[in-house]
């Protein structure tokens, strides 16, 4: 991958319906304490499900940023989904924090030097779509990513 | 910190003690010693054990020190501890200081100013070796070292040696010398690579290590003119520690290069931070896998 290709596409903000299933293939609460569990976790069912290797990395690298930002910005914790519908997957991570007030958030490639803003940026690249939706109550931050083979 | 060369912590005069965990954590020093003593015109002899001749010239070489000519010219020599320090006779101190003493005369006679000699001692652990001749070896190599040619370097992996040896081991030898290591931990290592010098990073890197991360990379970009990241043993990491690399690599001047190796998953997440956008940045993806 060349960094002219990730610059010459912006992702779109979107704001999709989400749909979980009711029975996922994983469903797992994390903090800052089981992070590097978190990743295994993710990766080691992803690998059940079928994921080739550029799926299985996309994976990895969209679930470590969804998680490090429910933690540093969701209150701490959060809860992540895996599913899997044909050959696409599905990351869900949930929070109770106070929410992502821009819709536009991540759509643009923030400037090295600035030390935060770049996890949505990296989710937006590699997923065919991310979703950003409020929690049931009106609480916390969903976001949703489809991750195609 | 300061951060010492392995040339300014041993010269020639000097017996040092060099203890490691990390394989690679000792190929690095090994490989820096070879390359100065090279350099000074030195007579170089590496007595393998765990890694043998052929296996320690393919790391050499790895880490830019490229053994052919030296050894074609008969100035660099590898050679199993087996065959040369320990002998084919009984394996004995005074034996051994005979065979040390031996190459320093052969070196003087070929003309080197000074003899390097870096020797693994893992073979003290197995019954044909004995670690009480390696500490009676030790204690008796003290002459040797008067009239400043030879300069050894002990190889102890720490993982091996007991801890009453290590001790002993550390009191024998007038200089220690290990890698420099900012972090340490199962899950995560950062420590200083030698050769080629920079840092080397292993395991899963996210953003609560970012500041000895960004303490790791202020003092490479210190010491080092084109400094080497060494990720190739890196599964993991993420946007923010990116992110920390890249403005590094930003904030050096034209004239200077930062080089990092990594893994394809790495090299994703540092290409999405701006990667290409620096333009004293090198990126390499390795294909080697833990």
């Amino acid at each position: 991958m060349s960094s002219g290709e990730t610059a010459a596409r912006p992702p779109q903000p979107r704001r999709a319906a989400l749909s979980r299933p009711d029975s996922v293939d994983l469903d797992q609460a994390f903090d800052i304490n089981s992070l590097h569990m978190l990743r295994r976790t993710v990766a080691a069912h992803a690998d059940r499900l079928g994921a080739n290797d550029d799926q299985l990395e996309r994976l990895i690298i969209v679930a470590g940023e969804l998680a490090i930002n429910a933690i540093r910005h969701g209150g701490g914790r959060g809860r992540l989904f895996l599913w899997r519908h044909e050959d696409t997957l599905f990351c869900e991570v949930s929070d109770q924090g106070p929410g992502i007030k821009d819709p536009t958030a991540g759509t643009s490639l923030p400037n090295p030097i600035s030390s935060d803003g770049r996890g949505l940026w990296i989710c937006r690249n590699l997923t065919s779509e991310l979703a950003i939706s409020t929690g049931p109550d009106g609480r916390g931050t969903i976001v949703q990513a489809t991750i195609p083979r | 910190m300061t951060v010492p060369n392995v040339t300014d912590v041993v010269g020639p005069g000097d017996h040092a003690c060099l203890t490691f965990t990390d394989g690679d954590e000792r190929l690095d020093l090994v490989a820096a010693f070879v390359r100065d003593g090279l350099r000074a015109g030195h007579k170089v002899v590496c007595w393998t054990d765990a890694i043998d001749p052929d296996g320690l010239a393919v790391q050499l070489a790895d880490r830019s020190v490229r053994p052919g000519a030296a050894m074609r010219r008969g100035q660099l020599r590898l050679s199993p501890v087996s065959d040369s320090l320990l002998g084919t006779g009984a394996t004995t101190a005074a034996a051994m200081v005979d065979v040390l003493s031996d190459e320093l005369d052969a070196a003087a006679k070929e003309g080197y100013p000074g003899l390097r000699i870096t020797a693994d001692m893992a073979w003290a652990t197995r019954p044909v070796g004995g670690v009480d001749e390696l500490i009676a070896f030790e204690t008796k190599l003290a002459d040797l070292f008067a009239d400043g040619r030879l300069c050894l370097i002990c190889q102890y992996d720490r993982e091996r040696f007991d801890a009453v040896t290590l001790a002993f081991a550390a009191k024998a030898h007038p200089k220690t010398v290990a890698a420099q290591v900012y972090y340490e931990h199962p899950l995560l290592r950062i420590c200083r690579q030698y050769s080629q010098p920079g840092i080397r990073i292993a395991g899963q890197l996210d953003y609560r290590q970012r500041d000895v991360l960004e303490q790791a990379l202020s003092e490479s970009l210190r010491l080092d003119r084109n400094p080497n990241v060494n990720l190739t043993r890196l599964d993991y990491i993420d946007g923010a520690c990116a992110g920390v690399i890249v403005a590094a690599a930003m904030r050096l001047p034209r004239s200077r290069r930062m080089t990092v190796k990594c893994q394809r998953i790495v090299a994703t997440v540092l290409d999405l931070v701006g990667a290409g956008t620096a333009p004293n940045l090198r990126v390499q993806v390795s294909h080697e896998q833990r």
